[in-house]
C-alpha cells in the first residue's frame, strides 16, 4: 500500500486540499453515525453506566406491541400522503407560474413562497391554533359559513390530528418541490413545445410527453430530499399533537425522542436511530437506482 | 539600567492590577430553572435575585430559563457533554433518573441534619432517593381542585367531598349562559393532553379511586394496579367527563397546562386540577377574579376512596462537578429565607418548604389558599425510579386518550398500561 509520501506530487495536492473538508465531514457526519451505532449495543445513561447488551435493543425494538413499529407505519402513511401531495401541488402551481401570459406572476411566486420562509415551530403553532376546537378561526369561519353546526375537535380525533398534521406539512413543504419543478420547467428548451405544437400536440399530450420526461431527473432529486426530510420529521408534529391522541401522530422521530429524553434509554433510541437511518439510505437508493448516468 | 528597573516597576503593577481585580470580581453561579420563564414567577425571582446580590456582592447569579416540558430533556443533555450549570431544577418525577445518572450532589454533604430537618418532611421525602437527598425544596404546589368562589355562591354549592358531589356540581355548571342554543361555560378544566401535566394530575385522580399507578408491594417489588377495578373506575370515571357527561370543554386532548389556565381566566371553566401556583397566573391575566378563587382537596371515590395530594415538590440539585457548592449553598438557602419564601408565596402562590413558615399566619390565613393547606395533610410520595416519568407522560395519558377516541375500551386501555408498566418495572 502506497503511503501518501510515495504519491506523485499532484496526488499528495489533491489529498492535501480535500483534507480539511474531509476533517469536518469525518467530525460533524461520520463521528456521530458511528457513535449512534455504537451506543446501540449499550443499556446506557450515557454518563455512568455502560452494559454491553450486544443485539437486546434490535430485539426489543420489534418485539411484542413496539410502540416503534407501530411509529414506523405512523411515519410510512405521513409521508407518503405528504410527499404525494407536496408533488401534485407543486407541480400543478409549477405548471401555472411557468405561463409565460400570466399576470402579476411575481407577485404570486412570492406569496406563494411564504410558507417556506417561515421556520417550522411557529407554522405549527400558527396551525394549532388554527384548529383549535375552542378557540381555533377554522370552526369559526366553518360555523359562520353555515357548513358545521357545532365546533369539531380537530386535534381530539385520530383522523382529525393525522388531517391537521399532514395539512401544516404540506403547506409548510410544498414551495421547495414548486421552486425545483419551476426551475426544471425553465431548463427545458422551448424548441420541443414548438416543435411539438408544429406537430398538432395538444396540451395534455405535451405535458405527457415533454414536460415530464424533462421533469424526471429534478422530480427524483425533489422526491428524495422531501422523502427524508418529512420521514423523520420532528417539530411539527410534536408541537401539534406530541404524537396523539393516542398514537395517530406518532411518526418514528417522537419515538425516537421520547425512548431518549423521557424514557432515558438511549441505546434503545439509537437502535431505533439506526433503524431509521437504513430505512432512509433504503429509500434514497431506490430513487437513486431510479436516474440514469445521463441525468444525473 | 534604568529602563530594566521601570519595566520590573510596570510588570509588578500590571500584576497586582490584575490580582486585585481578580480578587474583587464576583463569582457567577449558574443556575438553570424553569419558573424563570413564567409570570409572575419572573418578577418574583428576580426581586429574591436582587436582594442576594445586594447582600452578597461576591456572588453574581446568571440564571437560564427553560420550559418545564423541556427541562427534563434539556439536563441530561448538557449532562453527557459536561456542560451542566452549578445549580439546576429538580423534581420528584426525575429525581430518579438525576440519582442513576450521578447528577446530584447528596445534600446531606452540603447542609447540615438539623438545617435539612426543618423542611417539611413529606417535600424532603419527595426529592430524596435511597436516603440521599438531591435536592433542596423551594417550593410545593400541593395539588387540589381550584373553583369559582362566585359561581358556586351563585348555585348554593358547596365543595365536593366525592367525586360523585363533583359531577353533580359539573353538571349544575355546565350551561348556555348566554342563551344562543349552545354551551358556553363548563363544569371542568379537563387536562387530557399526552405530556406532563396532563399525566401528572392524572395521577392524582387516580389515586383517590384506591388504587396506584405503581407501589411497592410487600415483598419489597413495585407493582401496579392500573387494571383493578380501582384502576379501571378511575379510567372510566375520568373519560366519561367529556364522552358520557359533556361537562369539559371540547377537545380535552388539546387541553395542556396552559389551555387549562386560559380556560379559568376566560371564565370558560368552573374547576380545575392544580395547585396554588396557578393562583397568580389567573389574577395577573385576569384580575377581574381576585378573591373569586378558592381551593378544595381533590374528592375521592365513594368505595374505597381517600383523598390524595402529591405536594409536588419543586427543588433545586446541586451539580457534584461544580467549584461553586458553597455559593451554590448560599443561594439555595436565601431563596427559602423567611423573607424570600413569603414574597415568593405573596406572588406566586407556590407555598413554602420550611415548617415553621408552613405554619405562619400568612400562609395559613390566605382565604385562596385554605384548601391546598387541607390538602397538604393527604400528601403522599411518589415514587422515584429512574422509569417513572415514563408511566406519567407517556403510559397512562395513553391509556385514557385511547378511551376517549374510542379505540379501546376501559379494559384494553387498563389492559394495556398494564402490560406497559409491568415491561417498564421487568427492564429496570
Amino acid at each position: 500500500m502506497k503511503s501518501l509520501f510515495s504519491l506523485k506530487t499532484e496526488h499528495k495536492y489533491g489529498y492535501i486540499f480535500i483534507l480539511p473538508v474531509a476533517a469536518v465531514l469525518g467530525i460533524l457526519i461520520i463521528y456521530p453515525l458511528l457513535y449512534g451505532f455504537y451506543i446501540s449495543f449499550f443499556q446506557t445513561n450515557l454518563i455512568n453506566r455502560w452494559n454491553f447488551v450486544e443485539l437486546e435493543n434490535y430485539i426489543n425494538i420489534f418485539s411484542g406491541n413496539s410502540e416503534f413499529v407501530n411509529s414506523i407505519f405512523v411515519s410510512i402513511k405521513f409521508t407518503s400522503v405528504v410527499v404525494l401531495s407536496h408533488l401534485v401541488l407543486g407541480l400543478l402551481l409549477a405548471v401555472i407560474l411557468n405561463k409565460k401570459n400570466l399576470p402579476f406572476k411575481e407577485l404570486f411566486r412570492s406569496i406563494l413562497m411564504i410558507p417556506w420562509f417561515f421556520p417550522e415551530v411557529v407554522v405549527a403553532l400558527l396551525w394549532r391554533w388554527i384548529f383549535n376546537s375552542m378557540y381555533g378561526v377554522f370552526n369559526y369561519l366553518l360555523m359562520n359559513l353555515n357548513i358545521i353546526e357545532d365546533k369539531i375537535t380537530w386535534l381530539s380525533s385520530m383522523r382529525g390530528a393525522f388531517f391537521v398534521v399532514v395539512f401544516t406539512a404540506v403547506w409548510k413543504g410544498y414551495p421547495l418541490i414548486l421552486v425545483m419543478i419551476l426551475a426544471g420547467l425553465q431548463s427545458i428548451p422551448e424548441e420541443l413545445y414548438e416543435v411539438a405544437k408544429i406537430d398538432g400536440a395538444n396540451s395534455f399530450q405535451t405535458f405527457f410527453y415533454i414536460t415530464l420526461p424533462n421533469l424526471r431527473s429534478v422530480l427524483l432529486v425533489s422526491l428524495i430530499l422531501d422523502t427524508v426530510w418529512w420521514f423523520k420529521n420532528f417539530p411539527i408534529v410534536w408541537l401539534m399533537t406530541r404524537g396523539g391522541p393516542v398514537n395517530a401522530t406518532n411518526v418514528v422521530s417522537i419515538d425516537i425522542y421520547q425512548t431518549a429524553f423521557q424514557s432515558f434509554n438511549f441505546g434503545k433510541a439509537s437502535a431505533s436511530a439506526v433503524i431509521v437511518f437504513f430505512i432512509c439510505l433504503g429509500i434514497a437508493m431506490i430513487y437513486k437506482s431510479m436516474i440514469t448516468e445521463e441525468e444525473m | 539600567m534604568k529602563l530594566r528597573s521601570n519595566v520590573k516597576i510596570v510588570l509588578f503593577t500590571l500584576v497586582f492590577v490584575l490580582f486585585s481585580i481578580m480578587s474583587v470580581q464576583a463569582v457567577t453561579l449558574e443556575v438553570m430553572d424553569s419558573v424563570i420563564v413564567e409570570s409572575p414567577e419572573r418578577e418574583a425571582l428576580l426581586q429574591i435575585i436582587e436582594n442576594f446580590e445586594e447582600e452578597n456582592p461576591d456572588i453574581t447569579i446568571d440564571y437560564q430559563g427553560v420550559p418545564m416540558n423541556d427541562a427534563y430533556a434539556q439536563i441530561p443533555t448538557l449532562a453527557t457533554s459536561g456542560a451542566l450549570p452549578d445549580v439546576y431544577l429538580a423534581t420528584l418525577d426525575f429525581i430518579g433518573t438525576f440519582e442513576d445518572m450521578g447528577i446530584a450532589t447528596d445534600l446531606r454533604d452540603v447542609f447540615s441534619q438539623e438545617y435539612l430537618d426543618g423542611f417539611n418532611q413529606n417535600s424532603l421525602s419527595e426529592l430524596t432517593v435511597d436516603g440521599k437527598v438531591l435536592a433542596h425544596p423551594f417550593f410545593v404546589i400541593p395539588m387540589g381542585v381550584l373553583y369559582r368562589i362566585d359561581w358556586f355562591e351563585e348555585k348554593g354549592l358547596t365543595p365536593p367531598e366525592t367525586w360523585e358531589e363533583f359531577l353533580d356540581i359539573a353538571n349544575e355548571l355546565t350551561e348556555d349562559t348566554n342563551g344562543d342554543g349552545s354551551v358556553d361555560r363548563w363544569g371542568f378544566a379537563m387536562l387530557a393532553s399526552r405530556d406532563g401535566s396532563g399525566g401528572s394530575r392524572f395521577i392524582q385522580i387516580f389515586r383517590t379511586f384506591g388504587g396506584y399507578e405503581l407501589r411497592l408491594n410487600d415483598e419489597g417489588e413495585y407493582v401496579t394496579d392500573v387494571n383493578t377495578p380501582q384502576g379501571r373506575n378511575a379510567f372510566e370515571f375520568f373519560t366519561e367527563l367529556n364522552t358520557e357527561h359533556e361537562v369539559v370543554p371540547p377537545g380535552p386532548m388539546e387541553v395542556s397546562y396552559g389551555e387549562a389556565l386560559n380556560l379559568m381566566v376566560t371564565n370558560k371553566t368552573a374547576m380545575m386540577v392544580t395547585g396554588p401556583h396557578s393562583i397568580g397566573g389567573i389574577i395577573e391575566r385576569n384580575p377581574e377574579l381576585d378573591g373569586k378563587i378558592g381551593a378544595f382537596p381533590l374528592p375521592m371515590a365513594q368505595d374505597g376512596g381517600k383523598h390524595i395530594s402529591v405536594l409536588n415538590t419543586y427543588g433545586h440539585a446541586i451539580n457534584p462537578d461544580s467549584d461553586k457548592k458553597e455559593e451554590a449553598a448560599k443561594f439555595l438557602k436565601f431563596l427559602v429565607n423567611d423573607e424570600s419564601a413569603l414574597l415568593w408565596n405573596e406572588m406566586t402562590g407556590r407555598m413554602p418548604t420550611r415548617t415553621g413558615l408552613l405554619q405562619s399566619p400568612e400562609v395559613q390565613d390566605r382565604p385562596d389558599l385554605a384548601g391546598f393547606v387541607e390538602a397538604m395533610d393527604y400528601a403522599e410520595p411518589l415514587p422515584t425510579v429512574s422509569y417513572y416519568s415514563t408511566i406519567m407522560t407517556d403510559i397512562l395519558p395513553s391509556a385514557y386518550q385511547s378511551i376517549i377516541v374510542g379505540q379501546a375500551t376501559v379494559e384494553e386501555a387498563a389492559e394495556r398500561a398494564e402490560e406497559r408498566i409491568i415491561s417498564l418495572i421487568e427492564e429496570n
